[in-house]
């Protein structure tokens, strides 16, 4: 019987990948849109121009304290009020990538000022223009003290594609709930779509793993973390 | 582990460990350390980092057990993991980086214990806090935060904390190693008036000048034995160890 | 902007909105208390148990929350029958995921009691239980309560998740509303500001006191 279930649901395995491909098609250019406004308002926070502060703080502060299925409805609902309709798959990335791209926006900044004063110092004594010592002191040293938030952020776009079945998008957790609702197996359909979910975000992890091995030669991510040890609240320490 | 209130207890205040070993992986760090400490002597351990002193300490006073060998401290077998316990609230450790609990006054670090182990009331405890502050001259100071102190007031108070419970022997950890020099003088002050009491110490420092004046008997440690020990005016004023005499030119060169 | 519908639309903005602090605060609670007990899981000695709380927070970490919610509803709906309480399947589905980050919030909490106060309390003869809580769990509090905050601006937010199983709180309400009138721009911006006046002060908060904790 409980093999029956489990091929019944299995049999819509084409569905299922469809939307697992989809899935991670909208994650990646999800988090490539989110990295660019995040780098853009990073910058934006850090500059001379109040102006420039003003906005940049205003997108992040909105962005962080509202839901985001709030702002997904508002880009694929709303948007069309001014004239812009868009797709539901392109309004539910577009929504992801300026949703994360407030988060990734703190990271940046929090990477940034991790870069040490003294070698910003160092470069302009060595008369590199602004525009250089960004690209190649401040970026690459700023990245890999972050790499870790990174990786994070880029597996939250993942869990935030699961909000796009709520416009049809037909991703994971769009299919398993019209799968759901054929076959009444939400023990098998649900697991499956978890079970998806935390192979695609392992399987991001390790890229992104891979990634920060060929970029970086010590990433902050192995530096190893002394660790205090913890009692147990059963006494069971010492 | 015993709920008596102090004073009654039988734990005795005397040391002997035959045998000690202790093994961290790789590396022992004791090795065959036999040593015996009376009721009412003070034991300074001097020795470079990494000669086994404080993790003898820590043996004596079970934060660690030892691999091999005979602990026994106060009449508690302590290499006897069932009974090792029973020692817990009847030694005091004093440490280097003082484990006041930030959380709690002075006053409230002080009665804690007698709160929640000896069940006294709040009045009570508070009695018998008082009196050890005033001891350690930090009376005036019961109701501060220990962010409000100095380090060496600090650390008066952790060893008001320890008395607190009536310990029958007090291990003192580099307990004035995270000093400011300045400071320093106030607590081998108060450590010398314990010494002074009959308190059972067993202190392991870089305060030569202590050893000197309170130590009844200094013992040198260098890789995880006990090289030479005696009496300070004889260890410090004609040491035989090659290790021991290296140690205090070096000493004597800072 | 339409002020007019926007004012027409408050009285129903509101009964979702208090739909929404209830659900939520239900939500914190449990969320809280299961956290703690999956962090006592994951301190534990036994590496069953810890194993197990790893597993827990892995699981609900790695899943977004509408599989959790939809999964704890359906779930729900076929061993109870039709008659599921919409808030209790919410409440439950929220605390839940929640809980796994909550559990790793007071964690870390334990986990940055510096060694020495352990050894401290050890020696004045403190039994573990009882350093515990007044030694360890006091400053761990202290440490876990600007990340905790965060977490719970994060479950208020999410409240607005239990809109796909129908649940009548803030979000769902502005559905219906803009369903009926066709105005999502007035009315879903007036949501937002909703969500914003409850969010935003809890979040300076949390940068306020991390600030000083630096």
């Amino acid at each position: 019987m409980f093999e029956y279930q489990w091929r019944t649901v299995l049999a819509y395995w084409p569905d299922y990948l469809h939307a697992a491909v989809l899935a991670l098609q909208i994650t990646v250019v999800g988090f490539l849109l989110a990295f660019v406004i995040a780098s853009a308002a990073a910058l934006a926070r850090n500059s001379r121009s109040a102006i420039l502060r003003f906005v940049a703080t205003c997108y992040v502060e909105a962005i962080r304290n509202t839901p985001v299925l709030l702002q997904i409805f508002i880009v694929y609902f709303a948007l069309p009020s001014f004239g812009i309709r868009l797709s539901a798959v392109t309004a539910g990335t577009i929504a992801l990538g300026v949703n994360v791209g407030a988060y990734l926006t703190e990271v940046l900044r929090a990477g940034i000022s991790s870069v040490g004063k003294g070698q910003l110092e160092a470069a302009q004594v060595l008369g590199l223009s602004s525009r250089t010592v960004l690209l190649n002191v401040v970026a690459p040293q700023a990245l890999r003290n972050v790499y870790p938030a990174l990786v994070n952020n880029l597996i939250q776009v993942l869990l935030g594609t699961s909000l796009l079945s709520a416009i049809a998008v037909p991703e994971i957790t769009g299919v398993a709930t019209v799968v759901n609702a054929r076959t009444l197996l939400f023990v098998q359909v649900f697991g499956i779509a978890v079970a998806l979910y935390l192979v695609l975000s392992y399987g991001l992890s390790a890229v992104a793993a891979l990634v920060e091995r060929l970029s970086f030669k010590s990433p902050a991510s192995r530096r190893a973390r002394k660790r205090t040890s913890a009692p147990s609240l059963t006494g069971a320490s010492s | 582990m015993t709920t008596a209130t102090p004073n009654t207890t039988t734990i005795g205040r005397d040391i002997q460990l035959s045998g000690v070993s202790k093994r961290f992986g790789d590396v022992e760090v004791l090795k065959d350390v036999n040593l015996n400490v009376d009721d009412g002597e003070v034991v300074v351990l001097i020795g470079a980092s990494g000669s086994g002193k404080s993790t003898l300490l820590r043996i004596m006073s079970g934060l660690e057990t030892s691999t091999t060998g005979e602990v026994v401290v106060g009449g508690v077998p302590m290499h006897e993991p069932k009974r090792a316990p029973e020692i817990r609230g009847h030694v005091g450790m004093v440490f280097q980086q003082f484990n006041l609990f930030p959380h709690l006054d002075a006053l409230g670090n002080v009665t804690l214990a007698l709160r929640k182990v000896y069940k006294m009331t709040k009045a009570e405890a508070d009695a018998k806090g008082m009196a050890v502050l005033a001891r350690v001259g930090m009376d005036d100071r019961a109701h501060h935060q220990p962010s409000q102190l100095s380090g060496g007031q600090q650390q008066r108070v952790a060893i008001a904390r320890a008395l607190a419970v009536d310990p029958r022997i007090i291990f003192f950890d580099e307990a004035t190693s995270a000093l400011d020099p300045e400071l320093v003088g106030e607590v081998t002050a108060v450590m010398r008036s314990l010494a002074d009491d009959g308190m059972t110490m067993v202190v392991v420092t870089h305060e030569m000048g202590f050893a000197r004046r309170t130590a009844d008997r200094v013992l040198f440690m260098a890789d995880g034995v006990i090289a030479e020990q005696g009496p300070p005016e004889e260890l410090f004023g004609n040491p035989q160890h090659p290790r021991t005499v290296q140690f205090l030119s070096k000493i004597a060169e800072a | 902007m339409n002020v007019s519908l926007i004012w027409q639309s408050l009285p129903f903005l509101w009964t979702g909105f208090l739909m929404t602090l209830a659900l939520a605060a239900v939500s914190i609670a449990g969320s809280t208390v299961l956290g703690l007990a999956v962090a006592a899981l994951r301190t534990s000695r036994p590496p069953l148990l810890r194993g197990l709380g790893r597993a827990y927070v892995e699981l609900f970490r790695g899943s977004p929350i509408p599989i959790t919610l939809l999964f704890v509803y359906f779930g729900a709906a076929l061993y109870l029958g039709y008659g599921v309480n919409l808030f209790v399947a919410a409440a439950v589905g929220l605390s839940v995921y929640h809980s796994a980050f909550i559990a790793e919030i007071i964690r870390s909490g334990i986990e940055a009691v510096p060694v020495g106060q352990h050894e401290a309390a050890q020696i004045l003869g403190l039994k573990p239980t009882q350093s515990f809580r007044w030694v360890v769990l006091p400053q761990t509090v202290r440490i876990a309560v600007p990340p905790l905050v965060g977490q719970y601006i994060s479950l208020i937010k999410d409240t607005s998740i239990a809109s796909i199983i129908g649940l009548a709180e803030m979000m769902k309400v502005g559905q219906s509303i803009v369903d009926r009138t066709g105005d999502p721009v007035s009315i879903y911006l007036t949501v937002a500001v909703l969500y914003f006046i409850v969010c935003y002060p809890l979040s300076l908060w949390v940068t306020r006191t991390q600030r000083r904790a630096i």
